[in-house]
C-alpha cells in the first residue's frame, strides 16, 4: 500500500531512517528515577523558609512537582515517538520485527509506557490543585513529597517494559539496512549449501562460513555493482522443510525476506549432497516454498559442482534438474570454491531482474508520464539519395596506423595473489588470457607512431611573430623565477614593507633600467626627471622657497627621532614608552582615563547554587 | 554473528590486544580503591544516597556470606515443640478449648449500647476550629467575618448542592472533596480503593461530622461490595466502617483501615 504511493523516494528514506539514526537509549528503572529526581533537586530552587509569604512557598513546591512531571513526560514521550509504529513502516520491516520481537509484546510494552505517562500527568495535576489550599510550609512540603513519590511508584510498575524496550532498541539498531525497494538478489536454500560463500564471492560482505548448519542466523546484506547500478544481495539463514507453524525465529526471518522483498530469487542447491540433505529433500523444500516465488525471477543454482557435476549425478537426480529447466527456470552450475559459474549466475539473475522490473514499470501508470515526454526524432528522408556518415581522410589514415583497439587499463598483477575485487570492481571482468600479447602489440604501435612523427608538434605552422613572442615569454619566465628566488633569499625579519616605503638608490635604479634596455646616456636630462622637480627648476624667480622646501623634504627627521641625539637614545626612549604601556595593556585599558568594565556581572561568580565545598567564598 | 557486530567480529578474527587481559585485571583491582575513595570523599546529598545504597549492598553481601557459612558448618537442629505438646505428667488431662460462639448481631448490639467501638486509633489529637476552619472576610469593607472555609479534606454526598452563596456559612472547596479512600483489610493485608458512603464520626467535634470533614481518626463508611463479603444469613455486605489512619490534607489521599 505504501509502495504504490507516488512519493517513493520519500518512503524509502522513512523506512530506513530509524535504522540510520540512533535513537536515545531507554533508561533502566533505577537510573530513570535517580536521574529525574536528582535533576529536580539540581535545577529548581532549593531554599525556602517558613516566614516567606504563603504564595511564594506554594509556588516553590508546585514548581518542583511540575518540573518532575515535565521530565517524566518528556522522556516517556521520546520513547514512544522513537520506537517505530508497526503500522507505519514497510511491511517487510513490520513482519521482521514481529518475528524477532513479537508484535503483541511490543505493542503492549509501548501501551504500558503510554498509560504510565498519562497517569503521571494526572497525579501532577491533582497535587498541584491540592497545593493551592496548602496554608503552611509543612503541608506544602508533604504534598510535594507525596506527589513525587506517587509518580515514582507509577513508574516502578513499568520496570519490565523498560528493560524489554531497551533490548529491542539495541537489537533494532543492529539490523542490517535492507532497502526493500531497490534491486535485490535473494539467496535461499537448505543450511550449508553455500549461500554465504556465494555472497562472499560476489560482494564485499564478510559473512561467516563454517561447516556446521545454521552458521548464518540472521539476514545479511552485501552490495555489488553491475551495469553501473548498485545491487543488494541478501543472504538468509537456511530453511528446513517443515510447515510454517513449526518454524523457529531464524527460519522465519528468511521466510519474511522471501515474502516481502521483490527480488530475484536464487535457490541454491547442493549437487554433492554435502549439506546432509539429499537432492530429493531439496527438491521437496523447493516445491513447498514455491508459492513464495510467484512473480519473482527465479534461478536454481547447483552449487559445489567442483565436487560433483550434474553430469556425474544419478539418473533421477539429473532428471530433477532437467525438469526444472523444462519448467523455464534456468539451472546454472557453480562452484564458490573454484568460482566457475558464479559470474554467470550473477549476470543472469541481474538481467532477469532488470527485465522484470522494466516490464512492471511499463505496465504501471507512471510510465506514461515519462514516455509522453520522450520523443526520438528521426529525420524524414527527402529523397532516395543515400547519405552515409562522412569520415575525413586524415582520420582514416590515423585509424589505420592504430590497429589495436584495446583501451589502456591499469593492471597490477601480483604473481600468485590476484585479489578478487579491486576498488569496487571485479577483476574477473577484466582478465584476458592474451593480455601480455596485447601489451606487446600496443607498445610496438606506440614506437611506430613516434617514428612516424605522430607526436611531433607542428612547428612549421608558426610564423616569425609567434616565435619572437615565444622567445620573449621564455625570457620573462626566467627573469621572474630569478626575482622570486632573490626575494626568498633576502630573509627579511619582521613585517614586509611595501616597495614604496623604502628609498630606492639612484645607482640601483640606473642599473635596472639599463638591464631592461632603456637608454641611460642622458641621465640628467631635464626631460627625464620627475615633473615636480623640473617645474621647480624652471621657476627661477622663487629660488629660495624651492631650496627651502627641497631641503626640508630632504632633511626633516621622522617624528620619533626628532629631539634625540643618537641611536642609543632612540632605543632608550622606545623602551620607556613600551614599559609604560605594558601596565595599561595588561588591564586592557587604552589609557589612564579608560575605566570601562567589560563584564559587570560575570556569570561564573554570580550564578549557580552555593554547593557544598564552595561556601567559604563567593 | 549479525552483520553489525564489528567489535565481536574483529575479536573473533584477530583476537584480543596483547595487553588486554592484563589491563582488564588491573582495572578491576583498581575498582576497590576507587570505591573507597568515593566513599570517603563524597559530601552532601550524593554522599547520603551513596551510603544508603552501599549499606543495602553490604547487607545483601553479609546475608549471602552467612548462607554459605551455614552450609559448611554443622549445626544442632532444634525441633520446635509441636502445638499442644504437653509434659508427661499432664498427659491424662484433656485440653479445653473454649470457643464462645455468639452471633455477630448480638456483639454489635452490645457495642452500640456501650457507645464504644474498638478502633485501631483510640486517641487522636483534637483539631481546633482555627485549624480546620479558615475565616473568610466578606462585605463591602471586608469587615464581616461570618463565613468559614474548611481547610481539611471533606466528603460531600452524591446529591449535594450548595446553598445559595449569599447564605452559605461553611464553604467546602471542590479541590478538597474526596470520594474514594484506600482501605486496608487488616487480616488480608490487602488494600482496595473503595468509594466513601459517608462520614460516621469525627472524633474532634460533631460539627465536623455534620460537615463531612475527614481528618486522622475519623470513622468513615465505605462501600465494600467489591470485596464480596457475605453474612451468615446469605446477605451481601456492601457497607462497612473504616478508620482514617493518615492526614489526608498532607498526603492528598485517604488511607483507612477496615474495622472488622
Amino acid at each position: 500500500s505504501i509502495i504504490q504511493n507516488d512519493r517513493k523516494t520519500h518512503i524509502t528514506i522513512e523506512t530506513l531512517s530509524f535504522f540510520l539514526c540512533s535513537f536515545y537509549l531507554v533508561f533502566s528503572l533505577q537510573e530513570f528515577i535517580d536521574i529525574t529526581l536528582s535533576k529536580t533537586q539540581r535545577k529548581t530552587p532549593t531554599v525556602v523558609h517558613k516566614h516567606y509569604q504563603i504564595h511564594r512557598i506554594r509556588h516553590f513546591y508546585m514548581r518542583k512537582v511540575k518540573f518532575t512531571q515535565q521530565n517524566y513526560h518528556d522522556r516517556l514521550t521520546q520513547i514512544l515517538t522513537d520506537f517505530p509504529k508497526l503500522d507505519d513502516i514497510h511491511p517487510f520491516y513490520a513482519d521482521l520485527m514481529n518475528v524477532l520481537y513479537d508484535k503483541d509484546h511490543y505493542k503492549l510494552a509501548l501501551g504500558q509506557i503510554n498509560i504510565a505517562k498519562n497517569l503521571i500527568d494526572n497525579v501532577a495535576k491533582d497535587y498541584v490543585r491540592l497545593m493551592k489550599y496548602g496554608d503552611s510550609l509543612y503541608r506544602c512540603k508533604q504534598l510535594k513529597r507525596a506527589a513525587l513519590g506517587r509518580m515514582c511508584t507509577i513508574l516502578k510498575r513499568q520496570k519490565s517494559s523498560l528493560e524489554y524496550l531497551e533490548q529491542v532498541r539495541q537489537h533494532l539498531s543492529r539490523l542490517p539496512s535492507i532497502d526493500p525497494n531497490t534491486r535485490t538478489l535473494l539467496l535461499c536454500g537448505y543450511p550449508n549449501v553455500g549461500k554465504s560463500s556465494f555472497i562472499n564471492k560476489v560482494t564485499r560482505a564478510d559473512v561467516d562460513v563454517q561447516p556446521y548448519a545454521f552458521t548464518t542466523k540472521s539476514l545479511f546484506v552485501g552490495h555489488m555493482d553491475y551495469r553501473y547500478l548498485r545491487w543488494q544481495v541478501v543472504d538468509t539463514p537456511g530453511i528446513l522443510d517443515h510447515p510454517l507453524e513449526e518454524r523457529n525465529t531464524i527460519e522465519m526471518q528468511a521466510i519474511t525476506a522471501l515474502a516481502h522483498l521483490r527480488a530475484a530469487v536464487l535457490y541454491v542447491m547442493d549437487s554433492s549432497e554435502q549439506c546432509g540433505h539429499t537432492l530429493q529433500e531439496q527438491l521437496m523444500l523447493f516445491n513447498s516454498i514455491r508459492p513464495l516465488f510467484a512473480n519473482k525471477p527465479l534461478i536454481v543454482v547447483a552449487n559445489k559442482c567442483d565436487v560433483k557435476k550434474i553430469s556425474e549425478l544419478s539418473e533421477e537426480n539429473q532428471k530433477i534438474f532437467a525438469d526444472l529447466s523444462a519448467d523455464g527456470i534456468p539451472v546454472i552450475e557453480t562452484s564458490t570454491l573454484t568460482e566457475e559459474g558464479v559470474m554467470q549466475v550473477k549476470t543472469e539473475a541481474c538481467d532477469q531482474l532488470l527485465a522484470h522490473r522494466v516490464n512492471n514499470k511499463m505496465k504501471g501508470k507512471k510510465v506514461h508520464d515519462v514516455l509522453n515526454r520522450l520523443h526520438l526524432a528521426m529525420p524524414m528522408k527527402r529523397d532516395e539519395k543515400a547519405r552515409p556518415a562522412f569520415i575525413p581522410e586524415g582520420a582514416l589514415l590515423r585509424r589505420k596506423a592504430m590497429e589495436v583497439d584495446a583501451p589502456k587499463r591499469k593492471l597490477c598483477i601480483f604473481l600468485f595473489l590476484i585479489p578478487e575485487v579491486w576498488e569496487g570492481h571485479n577483476i574477473a571482468d577484466y582478465i584476458d588470457p592474451s593480455i601480455m600479447k596485447k601489451l606487446e602489440d600496443l607498445e610496438k604501435e606506440e614506437e611506430l607512431k613516434e617514428a612516424a612523427g605522430e607526436y611531433d608538434s607542428d612547428e612549421e605552422s608558426e610564423d616569425e611573430e609567434m616565435q619572437e613572442i615565444r622567445v620573449l615569454a621564455k625570457q620573462i619566465r626566467e627573469k621572474k623565477y630569478l626575482m622570486v628566488v632573490e626575494s626568498k633569499e633576502k630573509d627579511v625579519h619582521g613585517p614586509r614593507m611595501p616597495r614604496t616605503a623604502t628609498k630606492v638608490e639612484r645607482k640601483k635604479l640606473e642599473k635596472e633600467m639599463g638591464n631592461l634596455g632603456l637608454d641611460m646616456d642622458n641621465k640628467d636630462d631635464v626631460s627625464r626627471r620627475s615633473r615636480s622637480v623640473t617645474k621647480k627648476r624652471k621657476r627661477e624667480a622663487s629660488a629660495p622657497p624651492t631650496s627651502k622646501t627641497r631641503s626640508q623634504s630632504a632633511s626633516r627627521p621622522p617624528r620619533d627621532q626628532s629631539g634625540l641625539r643618537d641611536a642609543k637614545m632612540v632605543k632608550k626612549t622606545k623602551k620607556m614608552m613600551k614599559n609604560s604601556q605594558k601596565g595599561m595593556n595588561r588591564e586592557a585599558r587604552k589609557g589612564e582615563a579608560d575605566r570601562h568594565i567589560f563584564d559587570l556581572k560575570p556569570k561564573h561568580l554570580l550564578a549557580g547554587k552555593r554547593k557544598s565545598g564552595t561556601t567559604d567564598r563567593r | 554473528m549479525p552483520q553489525n557486530e564489528h567489535i565481536e567480529l574483529h575479536r573473533k578474527r584477530h583476537g584480543y590486544r596483547l595487553d588486554h587481559h592484563e589491563k582488564k585485571r588491573k582495572k578491576e583491582s583498581r575498582e576497590v580503591h576507587e570505591r573507597s575513595h568515593k566513599a570517603r570523599k563524597l559530601i552532601g546529598l550524593k554522599a547520603k544516597l551513596y551510603h544508603k545504597q552501599r549499606h543495602a549492598e553490604k547487607i545483601q553481601m553479609k546475608k549471602t556470606i552467612k548462607m554459605h557459612e551455614q552450609r559448611r558448618t554443622k549445626q544442632k537442629s532444634d525441633d520446635k515443640t509441636p502445638e499442644g505438646a504437653v509434659p508427661a505428667y499432664l498427659l491424662d488431662r484433656e485440653g479445653q478449648s473454649r470457643a464462645k460462639v455468639l452471633s455477630n448481631m448480638i456483639k454489635q448490639k452490645r457495642k452500640e449500647k456501650a457507645g464504644k467501638w474498638e478502633v485501631p486509633l483510640p486517641k487522636v489529637r483534637a483539631q481546633g476550629e482555627t485549624e480546620v476552619l479558615k475565616v473568610l472576610r466578606t462585605g463591602k469593607r471586608q469587615k464581616k467575618a461570618w463565613k468559614r472555609m474548611v481547610t481539611k479534606v471533606c466528603f460531600v454526598g452524591d446529591g449535594f448542592t450548595r446553598k445559595p452563596p449569599k447564605y452559605e456559612r461553611f464553604i467546602r472547596p471542590m479541590g478538597l472533596r474526596f470520594k474514594k479512600a484506600h482501605v486496608t483489610h487488616p487480616e488480608l493485608k490487602a488494600t482496595f480503593c473503595l468509594p466513601i458512603l459517608g462520614v460516621k464520626k469525627n472524633p474532634s467535634s460533631p460539627l465536623y461530622t455534620s460537615l463531612g470533614v475527614i481528618t486522622k481518626g475519623t470513622v468513615v463508611e465505605v462501600n465494600v461490595s467489591e470485596l464480596g463479603l457475605v453474612t451468615q444469613g446469605g446477605k451481601v455486605i456492601w457497607g462497612k466502617y473504616a478508620q482514617v489512619t493518615n492526614n489526608p490534607e498532607n498526603d492528598g489521599c485517604i488511607n483507612a483501615v477496615l474495622l472488622v
